[in-house]
């Protein structure tokens, strides 16, 4: 059985219902992207699968329990999250910032044990902030801030991660560089990663397992290859356009119509 | 060993670890001796001068011909000018980092009007009569004050911008009711309550510290459970909930605590302006850390009010001026300019 799944979810904002009855299983030790047009529900899901938000019917089950009724300490040493636009506290150094990953694994007593140190230096390694150590977060560049907080979330040392648009408000090449680590870290320790991204060819290049969302539903899910097509296209985000291989990885590359150069 | 945490030293007893802040303990060391030296002076300086060694054998309990003015006189009110300093930097560093504003400190949101709101009417109307009675009186307004603001901008979990901008409105309808009660009332008793106000330590004695000690003793287990905890609460609230924190347990906790330390400093001084919201701001840019210190706020607070006091008592010699009248001039200031500069930046 794969760890994290929703059933029957439902999904409200005060009175507004943004998803309904929608299920879905996460698979383990894959990528999954969620895709979709503007206010379709899926940062929406995805703030769910991390307890950021109560459903409002149905369930978010981790290893078979409902999220909602397990303690969120419990919860952050299985499921890592990065939100859309994280705010760390002011004039905070990377290497600080890196080790408040821990904090679920810490008590006022061991504040920082051997595990925490490994964790917090290979989270830094793996992701490039090791001589960022003591720059103040403030100070970076987009792309060395992303990774810091990826690093965060790395030192959590969780199964799962989840991730909220990692790759906006950052140039192709640090897109690239952001997506590609976080490939590195499920194809090197089977970690499960859900994350919803904006760029469908992205997505189809990057995810196992792509969700395709319309209105708070799910309209298609599946490998990319099959589930990428121009009728997909057409039916989620409404928009006319040709389906090829992508020449460099042969996943579904989305190329636009354009009616205006006819 | 290599620690990867930048200006951390980790302190390790068997299968404890403790994270130290280096340039904390710096500070905090710096700002200890920089008290003892005003407690010192406030006890040498006066209408007569006592010399810092026949101080120091006062403090030791050995016999000096300056116990009378040295221990019987001047000690008592520096004692409760430290303890009340203790008080308010740490309830403004733990209300601060609650509503992740400078502004946001006791004095602003609301405790220290609704102290002044219920000692003032009390007193007016002749309900207070005996300085005894103040602090309880002090005591139960601040803490109304403080939970009425906190309830009010509970909407689904806390939200630090309602928080201080409920906090300021409450705090102006409190001193129009002051205002209110300040004419309303018996002119003797008015000008008494006008008196405590300002914030004051004169004639202050050994019966408000002894119990604000207590008070600060008893919160000692509270503060080192909030400074583990806030440690992560000036997160955005995603990422907070994100590392397993309770959030809104931990704002709660935190909240309480600033509010009943700043009642009960309120209630052993009158309402002492702008210690609260400054002490905390000096600290944090003098550890430069990445969260307010609760330990070096707390002696920063004590710094400033046994050295405003100790201006207070010498400037206009021989009248003795209240503490809050010192304190309220280099706050002001320091509150305009936060707020020319909070509106510079933008957000």
């Amino acid at each position: 059985m794969d760890r994290l799944e929703a059933r029957g979810l439902t999904l409200a904002y005060e009175s507004r219902t943004v998803v309904e009855d929608l299920d879905l299983t996460v698979p383990d030790g894959r990528v999954t992207v969620i895709v979709g047009p503007n206010a379709c529900g899926k940062s929406t899901l995805l703030r769910a699968l991390g307890r950021l938000l109560r459903p409002a019917g149905g369930a978010v089950l981790l290893d078979g329990a409902e999220l909602a009724r397990t303690p969120t300490r419990e919860i952050a040493r299985r499921i890592g999250l990065l939100p859309q636009s994280p705010a760390a506290p002011e004039g905070i150094s990377v290497s600080d910032l890196v080790a408040r990953g821990r904090q679920p694994h810490q008590s006022w007593w061991q504040q920082w044990s051997a595990e925490d140190e490994r964790a917090v230096t290979e989270a830094m390694e793996r992701t490039s902030t090791a001589d960022l150590a003591e720059r103040s977060v403030d100070e970076l560049s987009g792309g060395q801030r992303q990774r810091a907080w990826i690093a965060m979330a790395l030192a959590q040392d969780t199964g799962i991660l989840l991730l909220d648009e990692p790759t906006t408000f950052l140039d192709i090449a640090h897109q690239v560089e952001v997506l590609d680590l976080v490939r590195r870290l499920n194809a090197e320790r089977g970690r499960t990663v859900v994350a919803v991204l904006h760029d469908l060819n992205q997505a189809a290049r990057y995810a196992d397992h792509l969700v395709a969302m319309r209105d708070g539903r799910i309209v298609a899910q599946g490998p990319p290859a099959e589930v990428v097509t121009a009728g997909l296209v057409r039916e989620v985000f409404g928009l006319k356009s040709v389906v090829v291989p992508d020449p460099v990885t042969g996943t579904p590359l989305v190329i636009p119509g354009a009616p205006w150069a006819a | 060993m290599s620690v990867p945490l930048a200006g951390y030293t980790v302190a390790r007893f068997g299968p404890a670890s403790f994270l130290v802040h280096r340039r904390s303990v710096a500070v905090a060391a710096a700002l200890l001796v920089l008290l003892a030296g005003a407690v010192v002076a406030s006890l040498c300086l006066g209408e007569s001068t006592v010399p810092p060694a026949s101080v120091l054998d006062v403090l030791l309990g050995r016999p000096s011909p300056d116990q009378l003015v040295v221990g019987e006189l001047r000690l008592p009110r520096v004692t409760v000018g430290l303890l009340v300093g203790l008080a308010l930097g740490l309830a403004g560093a733990l209300i601060q980092t609650v509503a992740r504003n400078p502004l946001a400190s006791p004095d602003v949101i609301g405790v220290s009007h609704g102290a002044s709101a219920v000692v003032v009417g009390l007193m007016s109307f002749g309900y207070v009569q005996t300085a005894r009675q103040v602090p309880w009186a002090a005591v139960a307004g601040g803490l109304a004050a403080g939970l009425l603001v906190y309830l009010l901008a509970w909407r689904r979990g806390m939200h630090a911008q309602r928080f201080v901008l409920i906090g300021i409105g409450i705090s102006i309808a409190l001193s129009s009711l002051t205002s209110l009660f300040l004419t309303k009332g018996d002119g003797l008793q008015a000008q008494q309550a006008k008196v405590w106000m300002t914030g004051s330590l004169n004639g202050a004695g050994l019966e408000q510290s002894a119990w604000l000690a207590w008070v600060l003793l008893a919160a000692v287990p509270a503060v080192l459970w909030s400074a583990r905890a806030q440690r992560s609460i000036s997160f955005d609230d995603s990422t907070a909930i994100g590392l397993g924190l309770r959030l809104n347990r931990i704002r709660l906790g935190t909240a309480l605590l600033g509010i009943v330390l700043a009642s009960c400093a309120t209630g052993a001084a009158g309402p002492v302006d702008f210690v609260a919201l400054m002490a905390p701001q000096i600290a944090v840019r003098l550890v430069r850390g990445a969260r307010l210190p609760l330990f070096c706020s707390a002696l920063t607070g004590a710094v400033v009010v046994v050295a405003a006091d100790l201006l207070a008592r010498r400037l206009l010699a021989p009248v003795e001026l209240p503490v809050g009248v010192v304190t309220a001039l280099v706050g002001a200031p320091y509150l305009m300019w936060l707020l020319i500069r909070s509106r510079r930046g933008g957000s």
